[in-house]
């Protein structure tokens, strides 16, 4: 029988697991390097109080900060989107900062916001924003003029175009952005608690390493991978559900797009 | 003789109120209609001294050749698209906007929303003017049957063929039953047996609901089997340049096509078509 690529995929997470397990215990890779499976998940069990008031801490500034970055992201994504002067003034210059690796801006955050939450809220959100704008913006685009003209023949009025033709249309689109700038609020949150923290995720991954406590670092590492996985599932669960009266060929064509722009979270 | 009978048919102005037959609900007067575009090239004329009456019931089909303005006129007369000079009534009343109780659309697409139902597509412009569930419902279901799509009540546009899509369109544009309904080119992307099915299907339609239909089409056959009357629209600025009454007996069916006087009235407008493009 030939395994589908899916019962693939969970043979190839299961052979990585138990290699995590063996090698370090065989001695093949040092244990400080990459303690095995099982004393990073009891690192985890052990000091579970400190992890859980890590994770509430980055969870409560991956929530802020996605309001931000999505709310704003979309926000300005529609806006820019239909608006064609705006689109031709702004969209250069959006994708030219997408290409500025934003970390460089943290430091002058924590400057002007402190070491706390706030610099890590801010940090995030912008750090989600434009791929979230640029996502809407695309999108928007994509709706189909005739689809508006047919509500005007029909006596709709502009509210109503908005409500009952525009925002239904871009459901998808706002939902794809609201995954990409989703997993890049976390990404956002993780590395601003690495660098410059008293508390958070990262923060316990800084401070174990500093230490060379490795079952430690792997075990925020393991719950950073696990919360990310789980928020990509819950996306596109409402993803799926938002766009069933799509055929199954233009989502399959989506998806494959994403996947192809690198949008896919890693280990999926 | 056609042209004479019909252009005695239209009304005479004056002072800007017309004086003629036909101004029951479902009637048509354009009169001394006019565009132009203002467009990057300074202004260009698309539309020249429009002027016709469609009386109730009528079925009245535009053809010209490519860019003659044929759409564009009808969008007008679908108060989507502003006229420069001279005005439109519908049911005796000028145009001013979207009016979906006097005039209903099918455009060349279908464009129905991809995320509502085939029932919910047709129940759509009653939604919009916040009729109750039950009679939106109600009125949808009766539209499903005119086009006999019943069956396919709870279906996705992209469930559906391109023809039963149309039928749909017709089915969305027929729901608050209007007195005109305005086909723009609605078979040009279906195939050809699709297409002919269309046009009894829409023949079907119409004489068991009596709307004044105005359709614009490339197809001269199609033209010709459709209407009551063709009207042949000159090259840009368009104008309209012969009126033919189309006199074949109905109902008609595919031996309609081979009766010598179809060949006839397809000739006759060719011809202009052809003096036209060149």
């Amino acid at each position: 029988m030939r395994p589908t690529a899916a019962s693939l995929r969970w043979i190839i997470i299961a052979a990585l697991l138990v290699l995590w397990e063996v090698l370090p215990r065989i001695g093949a890779i040092s244990p400080l390097f990459l303690p095995p499976l099982s004393e990073t998940v009891r690192a985890v069990i052990t000091d579970w109080p400190e992890y859980a008031d890590a994770l509430f801490v980055s969870l409560g500034e991956v929530a802020v900060a996605l309001v931000f970055a999505c709310g704003g992201g979309i926000l300005a994504g529609a806006v820019i989107g239909s608006v064609p002067a705006l689109r031709t003034l702004l969209l250069p210059v959006a994708s030219s900062l997408y290409a500025v690796p934003l970390v460089i801006l943290y430091p002058v955050l924590t400057v002007w916001l402190g070491i706390g939450s706030e610099s890590k809220i801010a940090f995030a959100a912008i750090n989600g924003f434009l791929p979230t704008t640029l996502a809407t913006a695309a999108g928007i685009r994509t709706i189909d003029p005739n689809l508006v003209l047919a509500a005007r023949s029909m006596g709709a009025t502009l509210a109503q175009r908005v409500t009952r033709v525009i925002i239904p249309a871009s459901i998808p689109t706002v939902l794809a952005g609201l995954r990409l700038g989703g997993v890049l609020v976390i990404v956002g949150v993780v590395v601003s608690e690495m660098l410059t923290s008293t508390a958070g995720i990262g923060y316990i991954v800084t401070r174990y390493r500093t230490v060379l406590d490795s079952a430690h670092v792997f075990g925020a590492v393991l719950l950073i991978v696990l919360l990310t996985l789980l928020f990509d599932t819950l996306a596109r669960f409402l993803e799926r559900r938002a766009t069933a009266w799509q055929p199954q060929a233009q989502r399959d064509r989506r998806r494959a797009a994403r996947a192809e722009a690198g949008i896919v979270v890693p280990a999926e | 003789m056609a042209d004479l009978t019909a252009a005695a048919g239209d009304g005479k102005i004056v002072a800007g109120a017309v004086v003629a037959g036909g101004v029951g609900a479902g009637s048509i007067q354009i009169r001394a209609l006019s565009h132009v575009y203002a467009g990057r090239d300074g202004e260009s004329p698309a539309l020249a001294d429009i002027d016709m009456t469609v009386e109730p019931g009528r079925f009245v089909v535009l053809v010209g050749p490519s860019g003659c303005g044929k759409t564009s006129l009808l969008m007008m007369l679908a108060g989507l698209r502003a006229h420069s000079t001279g005005f439109i009534l519908c049911g005796g009343r000028p145009i001013t906007g979207p009016d979906p109780n006097r005039i209903g659309v099918v455009f060349q697409e279908a464009n129905l929303f991809p995320w509502l139902t085939a029932l919910d597509n047709i129940a759509f412009p009653l939604a919009l003017r916040h009729v109750k569930a039950a009679e939106r419902r109600g009125r949808a279901l009766e539209m499903l049957r005119l086009v006999r799509l019943e069956a396919f009540a709870d279906r996705y546009p992209h469930e559906l063929s391109g023809g039963m899509r149309q039928r749909v369109s017709i089915a969305r544009g027929l729901v608050q039953d209007p007195p005109v309904l305005l086909m723009d080119e609605p078979f040009a992307a279906l195939d050809e047996q699709t297409r002919m099915a269309m046009g009894d299907e829409l023949l079907r339609i119409w004489s068991e609901t009596r709307k004044t239909v105005v359709f614009v089409t490339h197809s001269l056959t199609e033209a010709v089997y459709l209407a009551d009357q063709v009207l042949v629209m000159s090259a840009r600025p368009g104008r309209i340049i012969d009126r033919i009454e189309v006199d074949l007996p109905r109902p008609r069916s595919y031996a309609t096509l081979s009766a010598p006087a179809f060949a006839g009235l397809r000739d006759r407008i060719w011809h202009h078509i052809r003096a036209e493009r060149a």
